[in-house]
């Protein structure tokens, strides 16, 4: 183990080069670039020993990772936005043929309007595409994911692809401190790529995805659903595993302060140190303030949320994304539904959007609402949180154009 | 903990240099930074910022910095491209500033109301040392002088960050660093 330092971008190649890939396929997206350009490196210069597949497209990235992983290799793609959205149709199948590929997901703003910056809504437009999703909150963890992602996907009770979701430039281009395993270290935990189910033989090809006839359809996508079931037990224990071997612990949810709160923030990905720092800087003035955290969402952790909350009195949940239509944001709708009959309050607010910044200030704001609640003075809370005031005013336009 | 803004124009190498004082910080002075650059719509000329945050803690805040202990301004021409440099900041906030001209320094002061300015002519520094007008290696000497990093740690950085021309750019940063005043 050293000491390194990474930006997530460089972090995600570096856990994708210490799981030793044989076949990668990516195609490039800002803020995903990075990881693209960088594994194409590492097999240029012999420190992967993989064949690179130069796509034209997200959609041939992923049918190059279903195809080749079926015949029994361990594959490596990223992408960020769009670029998932393209791969959507394409991700469904890696899910339903149980591919357990592992994808790093630098988290973009989905058009439109147009952006290169972070939110979640391409992400969250895949939560129900049968992939686990695992949200970083450091640099750290998106090597440590990534590493522990191999692991839960490729289990052979799991058998499902995994995002390990980054956020684009708080995180894919911010330096930090890594502690990184040494190849062997690394190997040691990860192991070699066995297939487990369904393969392909290139020498006596065979045709994948075909017709499923309605009355197996529903026992598929059952099969499915127990693998999610299972994937939460073997997180558990891939991540006890982990902080074993490396002294780091991993939570699927990272309660903090939660025992005694009145007011809580629920959060996901880079926000969540911030969130921390202010629920420390509220204690020391006497507000009972945690956080809770959620790492894994997908499968969604929601008996472990319903313990950590049910004695919270109000609660905020921030959404990255807008949940546009929807009863409040998606991370909430979960949350909600996970402490339906327990007592504590619960608030949507969706800001972050598009690379909108969330800091100390934002969650100062927050728990301040939340606090006003507790204490009766508001029933309300500010949902676009950190909107201006003249929102609809922006770019109005007089006459049709 | 310190708050660290870069305010740079396009092309000087101001996220580069926020990048390698986050090396200097965590490999060579065991303590800890993040660093959270800004990417816009990425041409050169326009204005760029990067933000650290440097702690001997783990940095929890993984965010912009609004309230900076020190303000690091890459080309003292951003105070007439309309970029406020003093946003957030308190009559305590450090300045440094690449700059040849004590008067523009102290339009920077009568603009931001700083107690403390170090000026350094960085750009003049690359061009005698590198043999280009790129100033941020020689911004993280002068840097060096608020004593949030030791010019030592900057020296090892560079030569991680810039490979073979490593050496060239640990001069700009020490004849910077001893070329640096209080202004």
């Amino acid at each position: 183990m050293s000491v390194k330092l990474f930006d997530g971008n460089s972090a995600a190649v570096e856990a994708i080069r210490l799981a030793r890939p044989g076949v990668i396929a990516a195609y490039p997206i800002t803020p995903q670039s990075g990881i693209a350009e960088r594994l194409a490196d590492e097999v240029a210069d012999g420190r992967i020993r993989a064949e690179y597949v130069r796509v034209e497209s997200e959609h041939t990235a992923m049918s190059v990772a279903v195809g080749a992983q079926l015949t029994g290799v361990r594959v490596a793609t990223a992408t960020a936005s769009v670029g998932l959205a393209l791969m959507h149709e394409v991700c469904g199948v890696a899910a339903g043929c149980r591919v357990p590929i592992v994808m790093p997901v630098v988290n973009r703003s989905l058009a439109s309007p147009w952006s290169l910056w972070c939110d979640h809504s391409d992400t969250m437009a895949e939560r129900d595409t049968g992939w686990l999703q695992y949200y970083c909150a450091t640099v750290q963890e998106v090597l440590d994911l990534t590493l522990c992602a191999y692991r839960i996907a490729e289990h052979g009770d799991v058998l499902t692809p995994a995002m390990v979701c980054l956020d684009g430039f708080f995180l894919s281009h911010s330096m930090q401190r890594v502690e990184t395993p040494s190849d062997e270290e690394a190997w040691t935990f990860v192991g070699p790529y066995v297939r487990k189910n369904m393969y392909l033989d290139p020498e006596d090809v065979m045709f994948v995805n075909a017709l499923c006839p309605t009355f197996e359809h529903t026992e598929m996508k059952y099969q499915q659903a127990v693998g999610f079931e299972r994937a939460a037990e073997v997180t558990k224990d891939v991540f006890s595993e982990f902080e074993r071997r490396f002294g780091r612990k991993l939570s699927t949810v990272e309660c903090y302060r939660l025992e005694d709160a009145d007011v809580a923030v629920v959060t996901i990905g880079s926000m969540s140190g911030a969130a921390r720092y202010v629920a420390d800087q509220l204690r020391a003035a006497g507000v009972r303030a945690g956080v809770l955290r959620i790492c894994m969402f997908r499968p969604f952790p929601a008996e472990e949320v319903r313990q950590a909350l049910k004695n919270v009195k109000v609660v905020g949940v921030v959404d990255r994304s807008s949940g546009l239509g929807a009863a409040q944001g998606p991370v909430c709708s979960e949350v909600k539904a996970a402490c339906y009959g327990e007592s504590p309050r619960i608030f949507s607010f969706i800001g972050g959007i598009a690379g909108r910044d969330i800091s100390d200030i934002s969650f100062r704001r927050i728990f301040g609402e939340l606090q006003e609640v507790c204490e009766g003075r508001r029933d309300v809370c500010t949902r676009w949180f950190d909107a201006s005031e003249d929102a609809m005013n922006i770019r109005e336009v007089e006459t049709p154009c | 903990m310190q708050k660290i803004k870069f305010y740079g124009v396009g092309g000087q190498g101001a996220v580069t240099a926020a990048k390698v004082l986050s090396i200097a910080v965590c490999l060579y002075q065991d303590e800890y930074a993040v660093t959270v650059p800004v990417y816009s719509h990425e041409r050169r000329g326009s204005p760029v910022y990067a933000h650290i945050i440097v702690d001997d803690q783990p940095v929890l805040l993984n965010c912009y910095v609004y309230e900076p202990d020190i303000v690091v301004v890459f080309d003292d021409d951003l105070i007439d491209m309309g970029v406020d440099v003093a946003e957030g900041c308190s009559p305590d906030t450090v300045l440094v500033l690449n700059t040849r001209r004590p008067e523009t320094a102290e339009r920077y002061r009568r603009a931001g109301g700083f107690r403390r300015i170090l000026t350094c002519d960085a750009t003049g520094a690359a061009v005698k040392t590198i043999g280009l007008n790129i100033p941020n290696s020689a911004m993280l000497g002068a840097l060096a002088r608020t004593g949030v990093v030791s010019i030592d740690a900057v020296g090892s950085a560079l030569r991680d960050a810039f490979g073979k021309a490593g050496e060239k750019n640990v001069n700009a940063a020490e004849y910077a660093y001893e070329h640096t005043q209080d202004a």
